[in-house]
């Protein structure tokens, strides 16, 4: 062993000796949780997500199209590459929408990219849930999902490894981790 | 070492107390506080360099963790879930804190009464390890403390810091670097 090792190993060896922390610091914990609500442990509902596995018949108005269109504001521009102007394809026709949900385009732009996935708050932050689809012959990747108004954190998950707020997004927020989180707002009917 | 315990939780897994917990069982997340105070609380206390700023994030830490548990997506690894937020609450403490003004005095104290060659002094090598480990940069010190004292692998270190695994090895090697440095000017004091 080099002396270089030998330092490093008596430096870490200090470091790793345990570390006792007031037992008090449970009790504490403990108190603080109990305050809070239950409701803020529950996983998102599901319901609105068990949605897409079945298939309605909806019409579309012309208003509610508008406001479709103003949803789609989803666009991350991966690695170097820059662009410009991005105008992903939207069929309302082959949306079928849940009563009381509004079809929300998520498009991400990521050319170099073998998966991209939709995580967050009405999918249970499943990294496996949702899987962006990618549009033939480019990189612009996009999935439509139904939302019930309300308030949704949400991220991109490109190729299992990298996290990647939206920059389009109106909001972003840290999560616990400290990774950027997209804010999204579907306003009522 | 004997540990403090709760009857009756030691035999029961990551998985299961969680899964209580969620299912509105708040008084089994003491079972998991208890078992991951001390192994959270040393990185928080090499992190921080002092009890009472490791306790507060240690406390955020599972406050937190609580709030957030339904997006714990493998519950049998709480414990790597939970060291996420931790890192994450280490590095906004660490930045809200001036704790270098907080060591000056220890500095000089250190500096004066210890050195490497003190090696049956184990609490002037303490001090000295402690001091040499502040003077660090908080990106150093993050990663020198994940690799070398929580053992994680690079790719583990990715998921928690969400650096890039070429810049974490270079924080690792400098780390390393300024530690010696700083221990061999030490010694010569």
């Amino acid at each position: 062993m080099s002396e270089h090792d030998k330092f490093l190993n008596r430096v870490v060896s200090t470091l790793k000796e345990p570390v006792q922390i007031d037992a008090a610091l449970d009790r504490r914990v403990m108190a603080e949780i109990e305050t809070m609500p239950r409701l803020e442990l529950l996983p998102a509902p599901r319901s609105a997500w068990q949605w897409l596995t079945e298939r309605r018949t909806v019409s579309i108005s012309p208003i509610g199209g508008f406001a479709l269109a103003a949803a789609l504001a989803m666009i991350v521009v991966f690695g170097a590459r820059t662009v410009n102007q991005v105008e992903p394809p939207v069929t309302l026709a082959d949306v079928s929408l849940p009563a009381g949900t509004n079809a929300v385009q998520f498009v991400l732009v990521a050319p170099e990219a073998g998966s991209v996935s939709l995580v967050g708050d009405f999918n249970d932050w499943n990294v496996a849930a949702t899987q962006l689809v990618r549009e033939e012959g480019g990189g612009v990747w996009a999935v439509t999902v139904p939302l019930t108004p309300g308030r949704y954190r949400y991220s991109f998950l490109v190729d299992g490894e990298t996290w990647l707020r939206d920059p389009q997004a109106a909001r972003t927020v840290e999560d616990e981790f400290g990774r950027p989180n997209s804010v999204l707002t579907i306003g009522g009917a | 070492m004997a540990r403090r315990g709760i009857p009756g939780v030691k035999a029961e897994s990551d998985g299961s107390l969680v899964r209580r917990v969620l299912a509105g069982d708040s008084g089994a997340y003491a079972g998991l506080v208890e078992r991951y105070r001390d192994r959270l609380g040393r990185y928080a206390m090499r992190m921080l360099g002092n009890a009472a700023d490791a306790e507060e994030a240690l406390q955020d830490t599972f406050v937190r963790g609580y709030r957030s548990l339904a997006r714990c997506t493998d519950p049998e690894r709480f414990g790597a879930w939970s060291f996420g937020i931790l890192v994450n609450r280490c590095r906004t403490y660490g930045a809200k804190r001036a704790r270098r003004d907080q060591v000056v005095i220890a500095d000089e104290y250190a500096l004066q009464n210890a050195s490497v060659s003190h090696t049956a002094d184990n609490d002037a090598w303490r001090d000295l390890i402690a001091w040499a480990i502040d003077r660090l940069s908080d990106e150093q010190r993050e990663a020198f403390l994940l690799k070398h004292v929580e053992d994680l692998s690079y790719e583990e270190m990715q998921k928690v810091t969400g650096a890039r695994i070429p810049a974490l090895k270079m924080r690792v090697l400098r780390a390393r670097e300024e530690l010696r440095r700083l221990l061999t000017e030490a010694e010569r004091v």
